[in-house]
């Protein structure tokens, strides 16, 4: 028999070695935990460093004479009138006005540094507003793309520069006479989609975005929960309901491109559903979420201890009582994780919603079910695939407000569970 | 079946190798001890039975985990089961209210009556059963609610009480039999769970009584709690045996000898010996009880 | 009859409890030794009129009573430690009382050997010591089986030892009666008749303790209390 002394010296020798094994594995976990998140902070700068541009918009304020003769309007009341009229003419004076050195030779270079759409505000104002013809009016526009590009990115090798070198000098004495200001963009939040990239926003996505969560949620949480409940606790244990639960975490694995096939099929062509719309695409994200949503709340409900539901039974509830009143409350907060996370998957999903055709360029803001629309991610897929580089750092907007969303969203799952949990 | 048919307790390989006991080494069963299949030594059967059970049987798929029992349960009278682990005693006694329902591969036969009424007949629901026969577990399982809604839920979903006075009435008796009812009066509201384990496991006897049963079983109702938290329970139990039909199932020798009228001795699935308790702990007929009271194996 | 009933506190899964219990079986077994020796001795030491052994008897009282209060600490301890059940149980209030027992043995053989003193200065007594060494061997034999009885767990013979004590109550109203006549023949008698009278009444004693012992060695194996209850109910106790 080893003596005490050596004894103790033995296990102190194999102490040193497991300890040694022991850090060399957190240092493992360490680095696979850095790794992830340098992943991500390269990332957050990627995406941040192309989009925060995005946020920012450019603009010109102008002192705008609007003058009747000059537009060829005398009513401004006159449906026919002010579809007739030229509205471009008055901004154009006003900016060469403010352009140092620019004559009426240059009208059109200095009229390029305005929005194409700018003439339309004008309108616009003055069909809400027609006493405003024959005044002089402090007006605000958005300037050309060219020129919001140039202001944002001079001297970036990225960005090409449609600016001729005359425009660049007139815009850099804007600037500096504050008449080319730049500003927090709200047009990307209070717009749809638009071919001008300065003025397309996000919100049609949004909404869109909304609308087909809230069809989602409204469809799949229930039925979820329902099937989970069902197969937990009422279903007999054969070979059919083996089946189905084989079935259920085959489904789960499916590639959602599928989901959109299957949507696309039976809600358009069988049973004649409108393309585009919240609805159909709430539909075909409910198929996809639901197998994640029952596989999590029947997990909840196999967490709940069973002595509780012994408790229950022995004291005379029925089966229904024991899972309406202890097993559903208990597991409520693994229920609710598992679908907000099922949701947050289904909100950045978007190869099923291209097939049912939620891909389409609506520029308006959807304001119902029914009503064509687009969703961020899809809105995402297509500015990333545009070749201005002016869509591209509103896509990386895009997906901020994407992140944020999904961010938000499992913050809520956190303190659902943290709030909802109770301990037994 | 052959009621001559006997079984040398090492032969007999069933339930208890599964279950959690290791069998010490030393451990070898008196040679002679034989239990004789339905014979039950001592006095099973009783005058005014609450339960008259019969050649009772439970099978969970191939296993016969209870060996044909007969057994009388006599009105206010407080038994025990006690035995090695995996004897089948929770078995017999979940049987008494029928909790192995919830379990697919049990079966249960024989004639179990509770008043002349067969518990096991199709047409007997269940909830109705429960009601009279409550139940208390072995470890204290409180519902995640307040103190006043875990001894308010039998009443609210039986409906026993439609006005809100009746409902604090059947609270405050339950708890006050439980022994409880100065310690939670000024905390109903607060979760049950931040209670002690003793008063847990009071907390589940009052809500077992507040349906006002005829019988309660206890399975092991003390095992988790310590001494003098035990020592309130078996007080308790002591008080309600006058108005209740108590059956407990208790590991602890000296908790079945301090609280039950009568012990009845379990092993392998057979009732060995049925006796009153002042017997079984001073002279218990049988071989196999005696060398289990004693510490010989078990 | 039952030869595995002799290791009955053998085969406990706690070898501390075998240990204990056969330790306090050994050491009352010890003190049953004793005692029955101390009676033999106090006896003989009567009928040699030898006052030497007389007083060593006496002084070894003091061990018997030593014995005594050190068994019942350990029957103390057995069941604060142990809480045995059953047979151990019925075992340990046995030895309890046994205890006792051979302590009051313990003291008449010191009360014996006390007459012994005084009839060895008195002088022989007219009849001799017949009755005085009949009894004695009678009652010491009781004892020395009332002992092999507990130590070998025999309830048949614990159940003959209580039908002898019958006869030794039988033999002892005799020899009283023969006493008497003596004495009224004499009355100088009178004196060392009734210093041999005391010392039957010890014997008788003596047999009165060993019959308490037998009955608590039919309780401890049959867990069925017969004291106080006539012998043909003990027999069918022990037929059993």
């Amino acid at each position: 028999m080893t003596d005490r002394n050596t004894q103790a010296e033995i296990i102190r020798q194999s102490l040193k070695r497991r300890y040694r094994k022991e850090r060399r594995f957190r240092a493992y976990g360490i680095l696979a935990i850095a790794i992830a998140l340098s992943a991500l902070v390269v990332l957050f700068v990627d995406i941040i460093g192309k989009g925060h541009t995005a946020f920012i918009k450019t603009t010109v304020t102008l002192e705008v004479d609007i003058d009747p003769e000059m537009m060829y309007l005398d009513d401004a009341t006159d449906e026919r009138q002010l579809r007739m009229a030229d509205f471009v003419e008055p901004l154009v004076q006003a900016l060469l006005r403010e352009v140092p050195g620019a004559t009426e030779a240059n009208r059109d270079a200095v009229r390029d540094l305005l929005n194409p759409y700018a003439s339309n505000q004008l309108r616009d104002a003055l069909k809400e507003n027609p006493e405003l013809l024959g005044t002089t009016q402090t007006m605000t526009f958005l300037t050309h793309t060219n020129v919001d590009v140039y202001v944002k990115h001079a001297g970036d090798e990225d960005y090409s520069i449609k600016l001729s070198d005359r425009q660049q000098a007139w815009v850099d004495q804007l600037l500096d006479k504050g008449v080319i200001e730049t500003s927090f963009n709200d047009v990307l939040f209070s717009r749809g989609d638009s071919r001008d990239p300065s003025r397309a926003g996000i919100l049609g996505a949004i909404v869109g975005s909304l609308l087909t969560m809230f069809v989602t949620l409204i469809l799949s949480f229930p039925i979820g929960v329902a099937a989970a409940i069902y197969l937990e606790e009422f279903a007999p244990q054969n070979r059919f309901t083996d089946f189905i639960e084989v079935n259920i975490n085959n489904l789960a694995a499916v590639p959602s491109i599928i989901f959109g096939l299957l949507g696309l099929a039976v809600f358009i062509n069988l049973f004649g559903m409108p393309r585009s719309v919240p609805l159909v695409g709430g539909l075909v994200l409910t198929l996809m979420t639901l197998p994640t949503i029952i596989i999590s709340s029947r997990a909840a409900i196999k967490s709940v201890p069973p002595s509780i539901r012994e408790a229950a039974e022995g004291i005379g509830a029925s089966k229904m009582q024991v899972v309406l009143h202890h097993v559903l409350p208990l597991a409520l907060p693994g229920m609710l994780t598992g679908s907000i996370i099922g949701m947050a998957q289904a909100l950045g999903e978007t190869a099923p919603l291209l097939l049912i055709g939620m891909v389409a360029f609506i520029v308006d803001v959807p304001d119902g079910f029914l009503d064509s629309a687009t969703v961020l991610p899809v809105q995402v897929f297509l500015w990333a695939g545009s070749p201005e580089l002016a869509f591209i750092e509103r896509a990386s907007a895009a997906i901020m407000v994407l992140l944020a969303f999904l961010i938000s969203m499992n913050a809520l799952a956190i303190w659902l569970r943290k709030r909802l949990e109770r301990r037994w | 079946m052959s009621t001559m048919n006997t079984l040398k307790p090492a032969v007999d390989k069933e339930v208890g190798a599964s279950r959690d006991t290791v069998v010490p080494a030393h451990e070898e069963r008196p040679e002679s001890a034989v239990i004789e299949e339905a014979k039950t030594v001592g006095k099973p059967f009783s005058d005014d039975p609450k339960f008259k059970l019969r050649n009772v049987e439970v099978f969970y798929g191939q296993d016969r985990a209870i060996k044909n029992i007969s057994l009388d349960i006599a009105r206010n009278e407080v038994i025990a089961f006690i035995g090695p682990s995996g004897c089948g005693k929770s078995t017999f006694l979940r049987c008494l209210n029928r909790m192995n329902d919830s379990i697919d591969i049990c079966r249960v036969r024989g004639s179990l009556l509770l008043d002349d009424q067969n518990i096991y007949d199709s047409k007997r629901d269940v909830v109705e059963l429960r009601a009279r026969v409550g139940m208390v577990f072995q470890k204290p399982n409180p519902f995640p609610k307040s103190i006043y809604d875990n001894v308010a839920y039998g009443p609210r979903i039986h409906g026993l009480a439609n006005r809100k006075s009746d409902l604090d009435d059947i609270v405050e008796n339950s708890l006050r039999k439980a022994g409880l009812w100065d310690e939670a009066k000024d905390r109903l509201d607060a979760t049950a769970t931040g209670m002690s384990g003793g008063q847990q496991q009071r907390l589940c006897i009052a809500r077992a009584i507040a349906i006002s049963p005829e019988v309660i079983l206890m399975d092991e109702p003390c095992s988790a709690l310590d001494p003098i938290a035990t020592a309130k329970v078996e007080e308790l139990i002591a008080e309600m045996s006058e108005s209740y039909t108590i059956v407990i199932v208790t590991h602890s020798m000296q908790q079945a000898a301090r609280v039950s009228h009568r012990t009845a001795y379990f092993h392998l699935g057979h009732l060995v010996e049925v006796n009153e308790t002042n017997k079984v702990f001073t002279a218990p007929e049988h071989e196999l009880t005696e060398s289990y009271i004693t510490g010989r194996f078990g | 009859m039952p030869t595995k009933k002799e290791d009955m506190y053998g085969d406990h899964i706690s070898h501390q409890f075998n240990d204990d219990l056969s330790q306090l079986k050994s050491d009352f077994l010890d003190m049953g030794g004793l005692v029955e020796q101390q009676t033999i001795d106090a006896v003989n030491a009567l009928i040699d009129g030898d006052s030497d052994a007389a007083d060593e008897i006496r002084a070894r009282d003091k061990v018997v009573d030593r014995m005594e209060m050190t068994l019942d600490e350990e029957a103390t301890r057995l069941i604060a430690r142990r809480q045995p059940a059953a047979r151990d149980l019925r075992f340990v209030i046995s030895v309890i009382k046994m205890v006792s027992d051979l302590e009051r043995v313990g003291d008449e053989a010191k009360k014996i050997a006390k007459f012994a003193l005084t009839l060895a200065e008195e002088g022989q007594a007219p009849r001799g010591y017949v009755e005085v060494r009949h009894i004695g061997n009678h009652v010491t034999t009781m004892l020395h089986d009332a002992l092999d009885a507990f130590s070998r767990l025999d309830a048949h013979q614990a159940l003959k030892i209580m039908r002898e004590d019958k006869r030794v109550d039988e033999e002892y109203q005799a020899a009283t009666r023969t006493l008497l006549t003596f004495m009224m023949e004499d009355t100088r008698n009178i004196s060392r008749c009734m210093s041999v009278l005391w010392v039957l009444r010890a014997l008788e004693r003596v047999g009165d303790h060993a019959c308490n012992i037998a009955e608590n060695v039919i309780y401890m194996v049959e867990g069925e209390d017969v004291r106080h209850t006539p012998v043909e109910e003990a027999e069918k106790v022990v037929g059993r």
